[in-house]
């Protein structure tokens, strides 16, 4: 008898510049997933939304169906930029406002031990009060014009920038500090030399927390108080029952929610430039 | 300048140093020490971690206050720190944010001085150090020897009279802490400074210094003061002579005396202790 042996099937290898080709589509997905990935994820939502709204027959007051939204988002795209203006203009200017006085309080409270004693640990617990509750005041104070939503964005979102750049300019490194005295450094000149820079992270991510605190702000400043506003006009859509009108209002929102804070965001990264730690 | 002036440019004069906080036990952190320090020379003071020598260093260089005694530099009294020292602590304490040539250049800035006429010797005292390739690199981007390299040029860059030196060298590996030896040896000879040196190393205070001055822990007082005969320039191989041995063994001897000393005085103690109970 005669061995058999199994003979070995050929494997017939893809030629070398398709495996290449492979990978490298491979890797570029790899690169691309953090993008694509919530992309889907939100397309997958609306898709089933919409398909569940119609299979349900849901009535459009209550939940509209996404292709409907971007219809009447088409149908009041001009009226939502027009109220879209004053809207992103008072929440820019409540943001410089909160940026400049946080700063400069957390300056004072850092280099006064009797500021900070007084004011510090009532400006925490300030922090834990639902500050949006006070809303009201600031129009039996200061009327229904912008800028008292203006002020009211302001004191919203100042605390986290108070907060921050106060934690910033204490966490400096002890020995840098000893470095500039060894040196005879002035006061101003640490800390426009080593103290400042070093706080700027802990400042920015205060900012940034405040940019999204003066846009919410400004639109519950709206719902109480405005003639003009994305907040006003989502009320105004409210009241009319037109609540796809209202998603189309909140998706203008949104984009500008997102564009004024990817532009702090952008600042932050040009100032990490040139004072980053690598 | 008065006659023996030269002699005692660096006098130290029944120093004490005692920190008090809140109810807590009063520690002596440098009990009565007195030395000087002619002009040109270098002296390592050198004892066991925790002895108070830092504290001492840090005192002669005007960065904390003495309790009693009197320190003077140049003839005149201490009352805070002065630009005729400079000072090279523990770590580099670099600005994360700042080349190496700008970090040279940051006492010159804090100084006020004309940037312009530092910066070829900003660049000299880099290409010297052996960084001629590395000017332009962030902090991160430097070895541990490295980044102390820079922080000696920034000692020397505004040419001050008094070098200061709080173990600058205890956080390297053996091997590199020798090469900084002996390119410090170098430097010194260029720019005959009078230093004063503080170590735990005892091969390292042999091998750089005229003169060692012994610190023990209790009390926190010079007990030895030992003049090097070893002419200059020194080459590394020194470290192996006979000599310089016997040099390293007598002090090794004496540092351990403080330490039986302080044992015998925690065991009397003890001691006292128990025939007071019984």
């Amino acid at each position: 008898m005669t061995a058999e042996y199994p003979v070995a099937p050929r494997i017939v290898a893809p030629p070398v510049w398709q495996i290449g080709k492979a990978l490298l589509a491979e890797r570029r997905l790899q690169q691309l997933r953090p993008v694509i990935l919530p992309a889907l994820t939100a397309a997958a939502v609306l898709l089933a939304w919409q398909i569940v709204v119609t299979a349900l027959r849901v009535p459009a007051v209550i939940l509209p169906p996404p292709v409907e939204i971007a219809h009447e988002l088409w149908r009041v795209l001009p009226a939502l930029l027009h109220h879209a203006v004053p809207t992103t203009l008072d929440s820019v200017m409540a943001f410089f406002t909160a940026s400049a006085l946080g700063i400069g309080l957390a300056i004072v409270i850092t280099y006064s031990p009797f500021v900070r004693d007084m004011l510090y640990p009532n400006l925490v617990l300030f922090q834990l009060i639902p500050k949006v509750a006070l809303a009201p005041l600031f129009v039996v104070w200061l009327g229904i014009s912008s800028e008292s939503r203006v002020a009211f964005a302001t004191f919203v979102s100042f605390f986290p920038v108070v907060i921050s750049a106060v934690v910033g300019f204490a966490n400096i490194e002890a020995s840098a500090m000893r470095l500039c005295r060894s040196l005879t450094a002035t006061e101003w000149q640490s800390f426009v030399m080593v103290r400042f820079p070093f706080a700027l992270p802990a400042i920015f991510s205060g900012m940034k927390i405040a940019m999204t605190m003066a846009v919410i702000g400004v639109i519950i400043g709206e719902f109480i108080s405005a003639k003009a506003g994305l907040g006003f006009y989502i009320l105004y859509a409210s009241s009319r029952m037109e609540t796809a009108v209202i998603f189309a209002a909140l998706l203008v929102l949104c984009v500008i929610g997102v564009a004024l804070f990817g532009a702090v965001a952008l600042a932050e990264g040009l100032v990490r430039r040139s004072y980053g730690r690598r | 300048m008065r006659v023996g002036e030269e002699e005692r440019y660096v006098e130290v004069a029944e120093v004490r140093k005692v920190y008090r906080s809140g109810t807590a036990e009063a520690i002596e952190a440098v009990s009565s020490v007195s030395f000087t320090v002619a002009r040109g020379q270098f002296v390592a003071v050198l004892g066991p971690s925790g002895c108070g020598k830092s504290t001492l260093l840090m005192m002669v260089g005007g960065l904390e206050a003495v309790t009693a005694g009197r320190i003077t530099i140049g003839g005149e009294p201490m009352t805070g720190p002065r630009t005729s020292i400079g000072i090279m602590f523990q770590d580099a304490t670099l600005l994360p944010w700042k080349s190496a040539y700008d970090n040279v250049l940051f006492p010159i800035r804090v100084l006020k001085r004309p940037l312009a006429s530092y910066r070829d010797g900003a660049r000299q005292l880099l290409e010297r150090v052996g960084l001629d390739g590395f000017m332009h690199k962030k902090p991160h981007e430097l070895s541990g020897g490295m980044r102390q390299r820079v922080a000696i040029c920034r000692a020397l860059v505004y040419d001050p009279e008094l070098l200061l030196m709080d173990e600058p060298f205890s956080a390297l590996d053996a091997i590199t802490r020798d090469e900084m030896n002996e390119l410090l040896l170098d430097l010194w000879q260029q720019y005959t400074k009078t230093a004063l040196f503080v170590t735990h190393s005892i091969r390292e205070a042999v091998f750089l210094a005229d003169r060692v001055l012994v610190m023990t822990r209790r009390p926190a007082t010079i007990v030895e003061d030992l003049t090097i005969p070893f002419a200059r320039p020194r080459p590394m191989a020194i470290g192996e002579s006979r000599e310089f041995n016997e040099i390293c063994g007598h002090l090794r001897k004496r540092i351990e005396e403080g330490h039986y000393r302080e044992r015998g005085s925690r065991f009397e103690a003890s001691m006292a202790r128990k025939e007071l109970v019984g």
